[in-house]
């Protein structure tokens, strides 16, 4: 871990101004820090060398975990242990809780912030290593293309081909959330959907639209017809301490048998949690049989395009979907 | 002139030995003083029964000192600079930027030039801290030019392929075996043939204490080596060569230590560089390899891809054999028993040969070369079984002429439920089907004379064992302590050991299950010497009673109807006590085991994961010292196989040579969720009044198990380890 | 620099950072700053300037209910400031991959698990800090290590400190587990050895003892 300035602001507006200054690339840059489950580790391998740490824990108003007939509000320094623990999002978005409960190891998630687990970097093996440098650390390959790409994306690939290593973002994005930032201009509320980038479209970089001097404050959930039923479901290589090789984030809101409402959001299989429009569309007005849950979950991969190790990911994926699905729909698989 | 040593007295005793795999009492000379055997299994107070382990509270509350945990006055801390190419020379090394840093003690380079693997030990810096000295590393400067590389076997196979060392071929034939006339002659009469190909990955030690040593001098004449090793006398000599002192002025020191596996043995590169930062600064020096440096530069398990073709007759007879086995040793040589492993196979031909990548020399890992082979020849008689639709148990026994594994296949299909098993691979209905397989393996575990071990008895009642071997956590000090507590009628708490030094008594490398039966039979001797010497002295008190006519139990020693305390006894003895100086009984111990393992696993169908459900290992080992401590160590070397069947595997990129996943996160070992019900079985059908090593025995034919209960539930055979659920998935797609 | 620099008056002024930039070890002992965690008072209207460490500072840990002084860098993790900063040193901890993948180093912040290896030393200044030495002595065994002992949870015990510490906790918080539920509390903690099934068996005799 390369030395750095530890500095310690009360408020939003401190903060900002200390990840101002120094400004680069993310990787040189000042950092914030909060449960600094992920940050510490791309410091220790030298990927990340902020020349300052910025602690937000001190920082008043970030802890803030209210649920009310609008939704939820989830302060950026709630710990996953938190969020997966709170009885009403149990009860009333299981699928957030499952997301939480899904992630790392009881450890991590003490300390670890939702926040924090938003702004994770890549686990893309190529990106953590120190003696590589892949394109998205500045160099000009990304190795993954023709390497050993097993853990790599089979949608929204190019140039590079990470997987976003979020569970609580699939989630989060099928439920319709949005993310407050604090910059230096103030303050900005980001729909889930505009905050993750393509390595195609934002600064390949990064992972998300923020900049060094940006910072998560809140996240709000809205209440909806479909986030009682929501559900998440990851499938992981190694039980007991994975990311996801494949997961997905579904939610159902019925009438009667038909139904209404509909949310499929992948994981693990793209640069952001991706989002299936077309089996969510297809979904409605539809009754979650059998054919119905295949024929969505055919739709939900339709355009994969997997790499030489990766293709596995499309049927794992679908039998997720399909399963989820029954779960969400109150239905059998 | 050489004098003529007067020979030893000797005297003949029966023991029971296998002959041609049947238990036989056979006659052998020992030494006149010897004391009697073992005596029968079941006629023990302390040994062959369940007992903790005696450094327990130490270790449960963070008190046990390993080597990882030593921080003399002063000392600093070392680490390695990789080299991050798989094959280059260093035509420059530039240090003096990072000699200027603060907290930098010392930058030495190391010996290589040429450096043959990413991941190769380049130089090493001494700093007062960890992350003084990870920043001093990235401060070298230095210049490589870059050679080309090849790492993976089948391309370093090709003609054409990088050299991984110039003056020699990458393809070695290292050995070959049988007639290949007579096997050809032989396929022609087989009613069945199955001809596969095997690969099974370079697998991780993974030690959790990583490699590594704290040198303990600050100039003079005198030094102490802290060494995390299997071996505390491996350590001495190469130590005081590079500190420049005599042998014998260098102790090393191993009070406790966190796992070697087999990669643990003398000092090692990272004990080269620390002794030499030691003699340059006079200053004491820990250089304990980080976790990515164990990962690429402390050895591993040898890879294997094994090409075999057999034939059987359709009453499960195994006619012919034929093999071409590459070790895939790295560097190195790697290692792999030859086929048809433990099988008998009518005639057989195989060719062996070593095949070089650019990668680190692979080293010992528990029963090195047995889990690869039994890998590819469990896999292959299963699929010999299933081709001629026969229990792939049954399959087994007609191969296997040693009654001992029929007996415990018989004994592990009880345990595990064999007659519960789909004969039809993936037949069972649903999603999540269950299957199970079996598998059968050998090992040595013999012993030798290497222990030199003192008994004690104090004029205080006190009783200390003393030698200079290491405990891995196999249970050395509690056993030590068990066999003279049992000797002397006394408790196991009764007792002091003092182990892990190399001041005392000689003691052979923890290596190829080789402690217990080295060990064992000279601790026993000492306490059998240490108890006739206290007979002799305390006679007085029993009447002149003949030392042989004391008997001691309970902690009381009696003779010609009299009973008294130990305590009281030793009252007697003269202030310096006494000292009963063991040496290795040949007839105490022996070498040959069985095992055989079942297990049972349920594969989810529609996505490749497998869950194991059950293991069973049955281990025989003629005299179990301590039970509960052989049952973790059983159930140690099933998991440690669960690991290798599922999800271990080094993963090397070709482009860029290195290491993928030289991590805990991404090199995957089991965790608590993938344990499935364990049970671990001693075999006690084994009457042998013998102590034999287990540790190997019990890892080699789990692997093969697991392979084969994967491919009965779900009708998949991956030929290639680990199973992962991307290889299932695939296969199930693709069937 | 609004506040006084004055350390007599006893009050921590929180301005009074320290400013060790480019300070080796050796020169460490010149500025002091014995306790960095500050809570800035909420009344204060302007916030004072955030507080600034780099270099070596001093901080103070909470530690097994001692006071623990260490010399460290913003850098030092809490495992590397109790194993290589403390006197003596605490060594129950052990440091096995340094990236929060074992579980080797668990210890304690305020009572729940929490890998040492990916907190800062100066991060936990204002944590009440356990290590497995703070649970109980080789002659004063908790239950929990007891039980241990008595099912041999343990092997080579480099990952035992960490199990142990990990089910002391999760047992206060559950104290009549399953065996699913053990083995979900402490999938964060690896062994080589293979000492799970009997770590479970601890876990779940302890338990049943009633005494944790």
């Amino acid at each position: 871990m390369k030395a750095f300035e530890w500095t310690n602001p009360t408020d939003l507006n401190q903060a900002v101004k200390l990840l101002s200054n120094n400004a680069g690339d993310i990787d040189d840059a000042p950092r914030p820090i909060a449960g600094g489950q992920d940050l510490l580790t791309t410091m220790k391998d030298y990927t990340s060398r902020p020349t300052r740490l910025v602690n937000l824990k001190n920082i008043k108003g970030l802890n803030r975990l209210s649920l009310d007939a609008k939704g939820l509000t989830i302060g950026a320094l709630i710990t996953l242990t938190e969020l997966e623990e709170h009885q009403g999002v149990r009860k009333q978005m299981p699928g957030l809780a499952q997301a939480a409960h899904s992630i790392a190891t009881p450890q991590i998630r003490n300390l670890g912030t939702v926040g924090g687990n938003l702004c994770q970097r890549p686990r893309c093996w190529y990106f953590r290593l120190e003696e590589v440098n892949c394109l998205k650390k500045g160099g000009s390959e990304c190795y993954a293309v023709t390497g050993e790409n097993k853990y790599n994306a089979i949608f929204g690939g190019g140039p590079s081909y990470i997987v976003h290593p979020s569970d609580l973002a699939p989630m989060l994005m099928a439920l319709g959330a949005k993310i407050t930032v604090v910059g230096p201009a103030g303050k900005r509320v980001i729909p889930i959907e505009q905050f993750f980038t393509l390595p195609s479209e934002g600064n390949i970089r990064r992972e998300n639209v923020l900049k060094n001097d940006d910072l998560i404050t809140e996240i709000f959930v809205p209440a909806s017809g479909f986030a009682g039923s929501s559900t998440y479901l990851k499938f992981k290589e190694r039980d007991s301490l994975d990311f996801a090789m494949a997961s997905v984030a579904a939610a159902v809101q019925k009438s009667g048998n038909t139904v209404k409402d509909a949310r499929v959001v992948l994981g693990g299989v793209a640069p952001i949690p991706w989002r299936v429009p077309a089996a969510e569309k297809y979904l409605i007005g539809k009754t979650l049989t059998k054919e119905v849950m295949n024929e969505t979950a055919k739709l939900a991969l339709a355009d994969a395009k997997p790499l030489e190790k990766n293709a596995y990911k499309v049927p794992l994926a679908q039998t997720l979907v399909r399963r989820a699905l029954a779960i969400a729909g109150g239905v059998t698989a | 002139m050489q004098q003529q040593q007067p020979a030893k007295p000797k005297k003949k005793i029966k023991v029971v030995r296998p002959v041609n795999g049947i238990d036989q009492e056979v006659e052998i000379e020992v030494d006149a003083d010897s004391g009697p055997g073992w005596g029968p299994n079941d006629k023990h107070t302390l040994l062959n029964h369940p007992w903790p382990r005696v450094d327990g509270p130490l270790k449960v509350s963070g008190a046990a000192h390993y080597t990882y945990d030593m921080r003399p006055k002063g000392m600093l801390f070392a680490r390695i600079l990789r080299c991050p190419h798989a094959h280059a020379k260093v035509t420059k090394f530039d240090s003096s930027a990072a000699e200027k840093m603060p907290g930098i003690a010392a930058v030495i380079q190391g010996p290589l030039t040429e450096l043959r693997y990413a991941g190769a030990p380049v130089a090493a810096v001494a700093a007062k801290t960890p992350e003084l000295a990870d920043d001093a590393l990235r401060a070298i400067v230095v210049t490589y030019e870059v050679l080309p590389h090849v790492v993976h076997a089948q391309k370093a196979a090709e003609p054409d392929a990088p050299k991984v060392v110039a003056e020699e071929q990458n393809l070695q034939q290292k050995a070959k075996a049988g007639d290949l006339a007579k096997v050809e002659a032989a396929f022609a009469t087989a009613d069945a043939i199955v001809e596969a190909e095997y690969i099974s990955a370079r697998i991780h030690h993974a030690c959790l204490e990583t490699h590594g040593v704290v040198v303990d001098y600050s100039g003079g004449e005198t030094a102490t080596v802290y060494a995390s090793t299997q071996g505390t006398f491996t350590i001495p000599k190469d130590a005081a060569t590079q500190l420049g002192l005599k042998e014998s002025d260098v102790t090393s020191v191993v009070q406790h230590m966190g796992g070697g596996f087999g990669s643990k043995f003398g000092i090692g590169v990272e004990g080269m560089f620390a002794c030499k930062l030691s003699k340059q600064t006079k200053t004491p020096v820990k250089l304990m390899l980080t976790r990515q440096d164990e990962f690429v530069m402390a050895g591993n398990r040898s890879g294997a891809w094994q090409k075999i073709k057999a034939g059987v007759k359709n009453d499960g007879t195994l006619v012919a054999l034929q093999a071409r086995q590459y070790r895939l040793g790295g560097v190195g040589q790697g290692s792999q028993a030859g086929q048809p492993y433990i099988y008998r196979a009518g005639d057989f031909y195989r060719e062996i040969y070593a095949l070089h990548t650019n990668e680190d020399a692979t080293v010992a890992m528990r029963a090195p070369g047995h889990p690869e082979a039994s890998f590819a020849m469990e896999s292959l008689m299963d699929e010999l079984a299933y081709k001629i639709k026969m229990d792939p148990m049954e399959f087994r026994k007609k191969n296997l002429r040693d009654p001992v594994y029929h007996r415990q296949l018989d004994r592990g299909a009880k345990a595990i439920g064999w007659e519960r098993r789909n004969p039809v691979p993936g037949g069972n209905p649903g999603v999540l089907k269950r299957g199970m397989g079996c598998a059968v393996g050998t090992w040595g575990g013999g012993g030798n004379d290497a222990c030199k071990v003192d008994v004690t008895i104090g004029r205080d009642g006190s009783v200390l064992v003393s030698v200079g071997t290491q405990d891995l956590g196999t249970g050395t000090r509690t056993f030590t302590r068990a066999v003279v507590a049992e000797e002397l009628g006394l408790q196991i708490s009764d007792i002091k050991e003092e182990i892990g030094n190399s001041k005392l008594g000689g003691a052979n490398d923890s290596g190829g299950s080789t402690t217990a039966a080295s060990l064992s039979p000279s601790v026993k001797d000492g306490a059998y010497k240490a108890r006739m010497l206290f007979a002799e002295r305390v006679a007085s008190l029993f009447d002149n009673a003949k030392p042989e006519e004391l008997t001691f139990t309970n902690g009381n020693v009696s003779g010609k109807g009299k009973t008294i305390s130990w305590k009281q006894a030793c009252a007697a003895l003269p202030s310096a006590g006494v000292t009963g100086h063991g040496v290795w009984r040949q007839d105490l111990q022996a070498s040959g085991i069985h095992g055989a393992s079942f297990a049972e696993v349920e594969v989810d169908t529609e996505t490749g994961h497998v869950k194991p459900i059950r293991m069973v290992h049955v281990q025989d080992g003629g005299l179990p010292l301590n039970r509960l401590t052989m049952e973790s160590q059983i159930n140690g070397g099933m998991i440690q196989a669960l690991g290798m069947a599922l999800w271990e595997g080094r993963v090397m990129d070709e482009k860029l040579g290195v290491q993928l996943n030289p991590g805990l996160g991404d090199y995957k070992i089991p965790g608590s969720l993938e344990i499935p019900e364990m049970i671990p079985i001693i075999d006690d059908d084994d009457k042998r009044e013998v102590v034999i090593g287990i540790a190997e025995g019990c890892i080699i034919p789990a692997l093969g198990a697991v392979v084969n209960a994967v491919f009965n539930a779900c009708g998949v055979r991956v030929r290639e380890t680990p199973l992962t659920p991307d290889k299932i998935l695939m296969g199930l797609m693709n069937a | 620099m609004s506040k006084s620099h004055d350390e007599t008056n006893g009050k921590h002024d929180p301005s009074r950072r320290s400013f060790l930039k480019g300070v080796g070890i050796a020169g460490a002992g010149a500025a002091v700053v014995d306790r960095i965690w500050v809570e800035v008072e909420a009344k204060e209207e302007q916030p004072a300037a955030p507080e600034t460490l780099s270099g070596n500072v001093k901080v103070v840990l909470d530690v097994n209910g001692g006071k623990v002084p260490v010399e460290v860098e913003p850098r030092t993790t809490l495992l590397n400031a109790l194993r290589n900063h403390a006197e003596p040193a605490l060594t129950g901890p052990k440091l096995v991959c340094d990236v929060g993948t074992c579980g080797a180093c668990t210890v304690l912040l305020d009572g729940k698990p929490a890998y040492s290896c990916l907190v800062l030393a100066v991060d936990a200044a204002s944590r009440k800090i356990t290590t497995v030495e703070g649970l109980g002595t080789p002659e004063n065994l908790s239950v929990v290590q007891s039980a241990f002992i008595e099912k041999d949870g343990l092997m080579c015990g480099f990952c035992t400190p960490g199990f142990v510490t990990t089910i002391s906790a999760y047992l206060k918080k559950n104290p009549n587990p399953t065996l699913a539920e053990v083995q979900e509390a402490c999938k964060g903690n690896f062994c080589r050895c293979g000492t799970y099934p009997r770590v479970f068996e601890a876990a779940l005799a302890a338990a049943k003892s009633g005494r944790v």
